[in-house]
């Protein structure tokens, strides 16, 4: 079995203003077999995100893409699955989402993106990148730690989605007390309230 | 006449057989029977209208679209009724009864990106209301039981919107406009007030770093540098006021230069609109996303803002356009209203004819389609034929990625991006070419939100 790749996934404001769509991305992420090893929602600083987007600088849509990250919360979360870097881009879709409803439509961009700079959300584009961009969202988090200790154990059977803390937590770390919290991941994904405007579904 | 002939020989063949005379002069006549017989098959072709002499044509309001966030105002698609299940969307148009239920009379409704805010006047008193997404405080503070702090993010039904007016029960609201997650509220009286998350100052206040914008008790009652305001207008996160004299007012987010003061950088206050269009009189403007159009009262026609599908291609090459540039299309004529999408342009010109440009659905056959310079829509596809020749278009309204137009008879056509079944068809397939929506009443506004429509008018008789 190959080994898990982690990255960095982000839910940018335009979602997590919109409740039901950020439901219906965080189902994506469940249907689409990733292990989310850490969420975290925060409202960005400019200086924050102006690091985050360094690369950018100088381009013609880096003023419009800093002030709109930094006028809301955003929710980050480290994804792991095998191709994680390739596999979310790919789910995620083009950023151009004028272009991409008609490309891509059910891709997460093609179905609730606005416009092209509220593009619902963003993805590390290399593993270069993407241990970048953890260590500014979660500097306490170790990628090669994460691997040596807990990224061997994460399969499907041995770890459980906890609600509380929007994250995959190993079956054997769970504490006794907080199992109540804890539901089966199977079944969460078919419970959850979810609404897609993909043509198939409906 | 040739039903009548028969009838009379019908008549003489019955006389014969009965052989009746008349009792005054012994001879037969076939006057009466012959007249009955008349009465009665005239009253067999009538049509009666039982109308009172005081009747007048009911209002009607009907949505239809993405029912998840409650913006549709429908309380049983989310609360059915016993062995009915939940509806997601709606993709035909239903009645929005609540109105009539309450006996409310609408004046104007904003529809938002998943959230809808309805201003009218009830028996009560003139009355503002709203429904949907209200994560950002766009619909006002709004708590479930009373003085409890429990928040209500999505709203099923329309509340009543508490604003600080001086005079609440004359003070009527006349227009109302929404953006992503912000509400412009004009009234009559007490001048404009504004709702709803104010990251980019679009609420006419100052940015407050790190502010929470839900559960957010502020309306802020904006200062405008003029009185007379006509119009207001949001694009998704900026607001414009147009006024009575014809000048434009903008603040709020300018990153791609939607305030056309010249700069890239936001503002929150009300500044004047210059470039080109100073010293015009500017009669109508209209944005939805982040490229805004003017019309002034000559008809020449101005826009700024984004132009990276090729909005404002005839007189720049920049993809961003931060002061107001006049569009120099001599062809289309006099133009009389504009609309602006996310990535597409459209106009109605003197004769009532639409013109559209941009990158998109434009309307114009099945193929997606780049153009900088304005291109007509056959009036064939509006309903205008040999035997209809007086059909015009005289409303065009829009959305994200999809256009709606209104012709002179109060027909509603409908053409774009079918997300969630927002373009009424019953299917959610996109549609490239203008198609009659089966609205039950004679249309006459329609309002787009990003994924739901609500469209208003009069009962047919």
């Amino acid at each position: 079995m190959k080994n898990l790749e982690v990255t960095l996934a982000i839910l940018k404001p335009d979602v997590l203003s919109h409740p039901i769509i950020a439901q219906c991305i965080k189902n994506t992420i469940l249907r689409n077999n990733f292990f989310i090893v850490r969420s975290q929602t925060v409202i960005l600083t400019k200086q924050k995100v102006e690091e985050f987007y360094r690369d950018h600088k100088g381009k013609f849509f880096h003023n419009r893409l800093v002030t709109f990250m930094q006028s809301g919360p955003v929710s980050a979360h480290v994804l792991a699955r095998q191709d994680a870097i390739s596999h979310w881009r790919k789910i995620m879709g083009p950023t151009k989402v004028f272009r991409t409803i008609f490309k891509e439509p059910n891709s997460i961009r093609g179905q609730y993106g606005l416009t092209d700079t509220r593009n619902c959300a963003h993805g590390s584009d290399s593993p270069i990148s993407a241990a970048k961009e953890i260590q500014i969202f979660f500097p306490d988090f170790s990628i090669d730690e994460w691997y040596r200790s807990k990224g061997h154990l994460f399969t499907r059977d041995n770890v459980v989605f906890d609600e509380q803390s929007q994250a995959h937590v190993l079956l054997k770390d769970i504490n006794s007390s907080r199992v109540q919290y804890i539901t089966n991941p199977i079944t969460n994904i078919g419970n959850v309230k979810g609404f897609s405007f993909n043509k198939e579904d409906s | 006449m040739a039903g009548l002939k028969q009838m009379s020989t019908l008549v003489q063949s019955v006389l014969r057989t009965t052989g009746n005379s008349c009792n005054k002069c012994g001879q037969r006549h076939a006057s009466n029977l012959y007249r009955r017989e008349k009465r009665k098959k005239e009253k067999e072709d009538s049509v009666f209208q039982h109308l009172g002499k005081n009747y007048q044509r009911t209002d009607r309001v009907y949505v239809w679209g993405n029912a998840t966030t409650g913006a549709l105002g429908i309380r049983q698609l989310h609360r059915p009724e016993k062995n009915r299940s939940t509806v997601n969307t709606v993709s035909r148009p239903r009645r929005l009864s609540f109105l009539d239920k309450y006996d409310i009379k609408l004046s104007d409704v904003g529809t938002g990106y998943g959230y809808t805010v309805l201003c009218g006047k009830s028996p009560n008193g003139p009355l503002l209301m709203g429904c949907g997404v209200n994560l950002d405080s766009q619909l006002g503070y709004q708590e479930y039981p009373k003085n409890t702090g429990r928040l209500l993010d999505v709203i099923i039904e329309p509340v009543p919107i508490e604003l600080p007016l001086i005079e609440p029960s004359t003070t009527r609201m006349t227009q109302v406009a929404c953006g992503r997650l912000h509400t412009i509220v004009l009234t009559d009286k007490e001048g404009v007030y504004t709702l709803g998350n104010n990251s980019y100052g679009q609420c006419g206040r100052p940015t407050v770093e790190g502010e929470v914008y839900r559960g957010n008790q502020i309306v802020h009652k904006l200062v405008t540098p003029d009185s007379n305001i006509k119009q207001v207008v949001c694009g998704l996160d900026h607001t414009m006021l147009l006024t009575e004299g014809g000048q434009v007012y903008s603040f709020g987010l300018n990153a791609d230069g939607q305030l056309g003061s010249g700069t890239y950088q936001s503002e929150f206050t009300p500044t004047m609109v210059k470039g080109d269009i100073e010293g015009e009189k500017i009669v109508h403007i209209a944005c939805k996303a982040d490229c805004i159009l003017a019309v002034s009262a000559k008809g020449d026609i101005f826009g700024w803002g984004n132009s990276e599908y090729n909005q404002l291609s005839s007189v720049t090459d920049k993809t961003q356009v931060n002061i107001p540039r006049h569009l120099p299309f001599k062809h289309v004529g006099r133009v009389q209203r504009v609309c602006a999408t996310g990535s597409m342009c459209g106009l109605i010109n003197e004769s009532g004819k639409v013109f559209v440009w941009g990158f998109g659905i434009l309307g114009k056959g099945p193929k997606l389609q780049q153009t900088g310079t304005p291109t007509e829509i056959p009036m064939t596809l509006f309903g205008n034929n040999e035997f209809n020749e007086d059909v015009h278009v005289k409303d065009l309204q829009c959305s994200l990625n999809h256009f709606a137009a209104i012709t002179n008879k109060g027909d509603l056509y409908m053409w774009g991006r079918n997300i969630a079944g927002a373009l009424g068809f019953g299917h959610k397939q996109d549609q490239f070419f203008p198609m009659k929506v089966a609205v039950p009443c004679e249309v006459s506004s329609v309002h787009c939100g990003v994924d739901h429509t609500i469209a208003v008018g009069k009962a047919f008789a």
